[in-house]
């Protein structure tokens, strides 16, 4: 609560400071304090057995003007337990991905609080129940439980609980799981919700397709392994001890203002570690365009340097470098852009085979994920690490609510990843395989950048779901992967390129730097972008993200018809009524023709545009598409449209007929549903048009030549 | 004679015989152009008067996802005429079969359009039936070889410790069941030649040719199949590397690149009548 009124102090009175001030402002109000929660765990692995054994003592001081009677506790792995848990009754609901989401006999996974008490010995155990927050159709659910305090917890008041808690490793579903003597270990242990003030716990059950959400906390971790194992881990390792006779080590991690904790552990992996010197991978110049882009002290955009640790398995010892390159540019960028990492230490682990761990990411971890055959084309595993590094900005740091909005760190880290991938290293191909070999070794595929397959996802996405939907509320996977992920990128790309570069560079940092170690919604981050805006951009959010309505504008006709210098027709000149027969109008054309240079009147040609709004969403405030029109002498004309009617109609008196017309030239929407009809020019075929033609004649040869071939 | 031989009289049949593969060529066009006419037109209306169309790529994501939002529904019944195009040009195909391998075996007889013909309906119904039968052939090689190959291997995949031997494993596998299709394929077409060399009017007995043939030179038989196949692969590489020239943003290109494209269709083609002519000779230098 000290820390949220200061924050909030600190940005009410930096509204009334210059921008570079408001920003430096905001940052130094995001700084952490310490969190409201604290772990210490000692786990065992039993690898034979695949079981964990731990210990946890878990101390929560109430932040909140309620008194707290209970707590609500994830038991995530208990979605593995059996086919009634919420998790698997939706993968096996699932329309999209349907099959394997169902552990194979002898291999589920389970977790067990056997022992649970209060640091003065009072046994919550009896008061231990399964609940269901989200609702009673998810009967059968024993991903959340709820214990009873003995009083509440008053505000401002800590209650200390210590457990016991025994897991079996689930054959991997999802994330966590082991494959012979491989594991990872994620979602593990017991761990509250998220207590809001007056709305009490918000712990949901696990969802097929949610991540997740918790309080940020300070971790104390003991991990006891079989000696020979190489072990990888959040946070920083403290301590380690080997107990030779029963052939165990254990080791510890610390790591403090974080929200998760997970580790793997394999005999077989490589351990290497190399540093982030950020004055080796930041120029003097970069740093000084960043402050200047951000209007921001240098001192403000300096970037510290950061232990790397990678693991990864022996056959994927030669993308060594890829791994490392891929993460220090993913440090560097997210670091410029969106803020300093503040964590000392990263940990990169190349996915223990089989175990279905890979792409995911946690504090101070992430998994990446490769193969043994890579073509350097197509930015795998770069985009990955990238990604997965990101989302220690976007749900690490500004730590929003997975189960309620996703998009606000899929979206975003998504959007950030494909920035950081054109910036570092260009466009890329489809990472396509055949046989365990990428298709671009045979083949010439087309290069290109993130955002283009975002948009063309976020285009036929739209009319499943909204994007703020909560995670377990899509279509089906499909939908809740096209709409967080990539049509959230799509919109703020387009939002990016409404507001321009500089307005759009401070409205990230600041947003991200405002809630860093904070759990941000969809409000304060439209707060953050009307503020620095300057203007009213709800409209863009409500449209674009709340609704589901497509974006289309387009060019329905451009045509230039000749202007007659007499229409036809009846009329009264001094007096006199003449009719202008065509004839007569001709004749007046081919006189005027005639006239010495200089003494012809100029042939003028009417050019109408008709703008069509294809779409139901429409463009709100004071938003605005641009048209432009070119003409056949090299002018061009530019005009605004507001885009409310279903159409509008432009009108242009040259003295050379129209090229073509163009809505949005700049590409600035680009979430509108059709680029193809945003222009229209002459007619005829072009040139790129027919070599696509002749390639879809080619492809359609190619097949049936093939299909005869079987005859 | 030699497989080389084989190979060499084969071409030098074929180069003589021009007008097969320009047969054949435009039944391949005129079909095609029926599967691709809806998505030649789409491709017209979408972009032939639209800015785009002077920046679209092949495969280019931006418009293909338009397309398939726009015509996403269209899509299976679209798929569904490809498709059927595909059976008719298909059953055309058993129907030239007779015309092609007819008239590369009669050496010194003309290949106007009405021998050709004349072929195709003398041995229309016993390519029917070989066809039938080489249907029986691929279920028992993808139903039951493969599948059993399947069976055998899938433990050790399993069970792996790293993604190697899976991958080496699907690659065996793969190229097990290309080299049991290359069988078929030339069990079928020294069958199908049978008929024809042999006069045989029935179609199990121009098998049993066929396989006596095959049983007693089999391998060099295979490397006569084998060796066209790696022309053709050897064609496709040089097809592709070429292509990949006429990239450049220049009208020349573009029509550079189209007729290259057709080339290539022609050069598929010819190889077809090759594999067909070469293993006619071999069969023919060696009576069964």
């Amino acid at each position: 609560m000290k820390n949220r009124a200061l924050a909030a102090f600190l940005v009410c009175a930096a509204l009334s400071l210059p921008p570079g001030a408001a920003l430096l402002a905001q940052e130094q109000a995001a700084a952490p304090g310490a969190p409201g929660l604290r772990y210490e765990i000692w786990v065992e692995l039993d690898a034979a057995g695949k079981m964990l054994l731990g210990k946890e003592e878990i101390v929560w001081t109430n932040p909140t003007r309620d008194a707290v009677p209970d707590m609500l506790l994830h038991l995530y792995w208990n979605a593995f337990k059996n086919e009634d848990s919420v998790f698997i009754r939706e993968s096996l609901a699932e329309t999209m991905f349907q099959g394997g989401a169902s552990p194979d006999d002898g291999e589920w996974g389970w977790i067990d609080i056997t022992d649970i008490r209060l640091a003065d010995g009072s046994d919550l155990k009896p008061t231990l129940q399964f609940v269901l927050p989200d609702g009673p159709e998810t009967a059968g659910d024993q991903t959340v439980a709820r214990i009873l305090f003995p009083a509440p917890v008053q505000p401002g008041e800590s209650v200390h609980v210590r457990l016991e808690f025994r897991s079996k490793v689930p054959r991997t579903v999802a994330r966590s799981g082991y494959y012979r003597n491989s594991f990872f270990i994620a979602q593990w242990f017991p761990k509250p919700g998220v207590y809001e003030e007056g709305q009490g716990w918000n712990c949901h059950a696990y969802h097929m397709n949610s991540e997740f959400f918790a309080d940020f906390a300070d971790f104390v971790v003991h991990i006891t392994v079989p000696k020979g194992y190489v072990v990888g881990s959040s946070g920083k390792q403290t301590g380690a001890h080997v107990d030779e006779s029963a052939g165990k080590k254990t080791l510890t991690f610390s790591q403090a203002m974080v929200h998760d904790f997970a580790w793997m552990a394999d005999p077989r992996y490589l351990l290497i570690e190399r540093e982030f010197i950020a004055d080796r991978e930041v120029t003097a110049q970069e740093y000084q365009e960043t402050a200047d882009l951000l209007g921001l002290p240098l001192e403000e955009v300096r970037l510290p340097n950061v232990k790397m640790t990678l693991l990864i398995a022996p056959e994927h010892k030669g993308q060594i470098d890829r791994h490392f390159k891929a993460l220090r540019a993913a440090l560097k960028y997210y670091g410029l852009w969106y803020g300093p990492y503040p964590y000392e230490t990263v940990t990169m682990v190349d996915p223990p085979y089989r175990t279905g761990s890979g792409g995911m990411e946690y504090p101070t971890l992430f998994t990446a994920g490769t193969g043994v055959l890579r073509s350097r084309k197509a930015l795998s595993p770069e985009g990955v690490i990238v990604h997965e590094f990101g989302h220690g900005y976007w749900y690490g740091l500004a730590a929003n609510n997975e189960f309620e909005a996703a998009w606000l760190d899929e979206g975003f880290n998504t959007y950030s990843t494909g920035r950081v991938l054109a910036r570092a290293y260009g466009a890329g191909v489809l990472s396509l395989n055949f046989k365990g070999f990428p298709v671009e070794w045979f083949l010439r595929l087309p290069m290109i950048f993130d955002f283009e397959t975002d948009r063309a996802a976020a285009i036929n996405t739209v009319r499943y779901d909204p994007v703020t939907a909560w995670s377990w509320k899509f279509y089906n996977r499909g939908s809740y992967g096209a709409n967080v992920y990539m049509r959230a990128a799509t919109l703020l790309r387009t939002l990016e390129g409404y507001l321009g570069e500089p307005a759009w560079s401070r409205i990230m940092r600041t947003y991200h730097m405002r809630y860093r170690f904070r759990h941000p919604a969809k409000a304060d981050f439209v707060g953050v972008v009307n503020e620095i805006a300057g203007k009213d951009m709800t409209w863009f959010f409500d449209t674009l993200l709340d609704g589901t309505e497509a974006f289309d504008y387009g060019v329905a006709v451009v045509s230039s018809v000749k202007v007659p210098v007499r229409r036809r027709g009846v009329y009264d000149t001094n007096g006199t009524r003449e009719e202008w027969t065509q004839k007569k109008i001709e004749a007046l054309e081919t006189s005027q023709a005639k006239a010495p240079v200089g003494g012809a009147a100029k042939t003028s040609y009417l050019t109408t545009v008709v703008l069509r709004r294809y779409g139901e969403a429409r463009l709100g405030g004071d938003a605005k598409v641009q048209v432009l029109v070119r003409f056949k002498d090299g002018s061009s004309e530019t005009r605004a449209w507001d885009g409310q009617a279903r159409w509008a109609r432009l009108e242009f008196i040259k003295s050379v007929e129209a090229e073509s017309a163009q809505i949005d030239p700049e590409n600035i929407w680009l979430i509108d549903a059709n680029l193809a009809n945003n222009s229209r020019g002459a007619d005829g075929l072009r040139r790129n048009v027919v070599k696509l033609m002749s390639q879809l004649l080619f492809t359609v040869q190619s097949f049936l030549h093939f299909i005869g071939s079987w005859s | 004679m030699s497989v080389l031989k084989a190979i060499a009289k084969g071409m030098g049949t074929t180069l003589r015989k021009p007008r097969l593969v320009v047969i054949l060529y435009v039944f391949n066009l005129v079909f095609a152009v029926a599967a691709a006419a809806p998505f030649l037109l789409l491709v017209h209306q979408e972009l032939g008067h639209s800015l785009a169309g002077s920046n679209v790529r092949p495969a280019d994501v931006t418009w293909l996802g338009e397309a398939a939002l726009k015509y996403g529904n269209a899509l299976m019944p679209l798929l569904g005429l490809v498709l059927t195009v595909g059976f008719l040009y298909l059953a055309l195909q058993v129907f030239f079969n007779g015309g092609v391998v007819g008239r590369l075996l009669d050496r010194e007889g003309r290949t106007t359009l009405e021998p050709f013909f004349a072929d195709c309906g003398r041995y229309f119904w016993r390519y029917v039936r070989i066809f039938l039968i080489s249907l029986i052939f691929l279920f028992l090689t993808f139903g039951v070889l493969l599948k059993l190959l399947s069976a055998l291997i899938r433990p050790a995949s399993e069970s792996a410790v790293t993604e190697w031997l899976p991958l080496i494993l699907s690659n065996l596998h793969f190229l097990v069941a290309l080299l049991l299709l290359s069988i078929v394929h030339m069990i079928v077409d020294y069958a199908r030649i049978a008929v024809v060399a042999d006069g045989e009017a029935k179609v199990l007995r121009a098998l049993r040719h066929a396989l006596k043939f095959l049983g007693k030179r089999f391998f060099r038989a295979w490397a006569i199949y084998l060796l066209l196949v790696l022309l053709t692969l050897v064609g496709t590489v040089v097809f592709y590397a070429v292509l990949g020239r006429f990239a450049a943003p220049a009208v020349a290109g573009t029509v550079a690149g189209l007729v290259w494209m057709q080339i290539y269709v022609l050069f598929r083609i010819w190889m077809r009548t090759v594999f067909v002519s070469a293993q006619a000779e071999y069969y023919r230098s060696h009576p069964y």
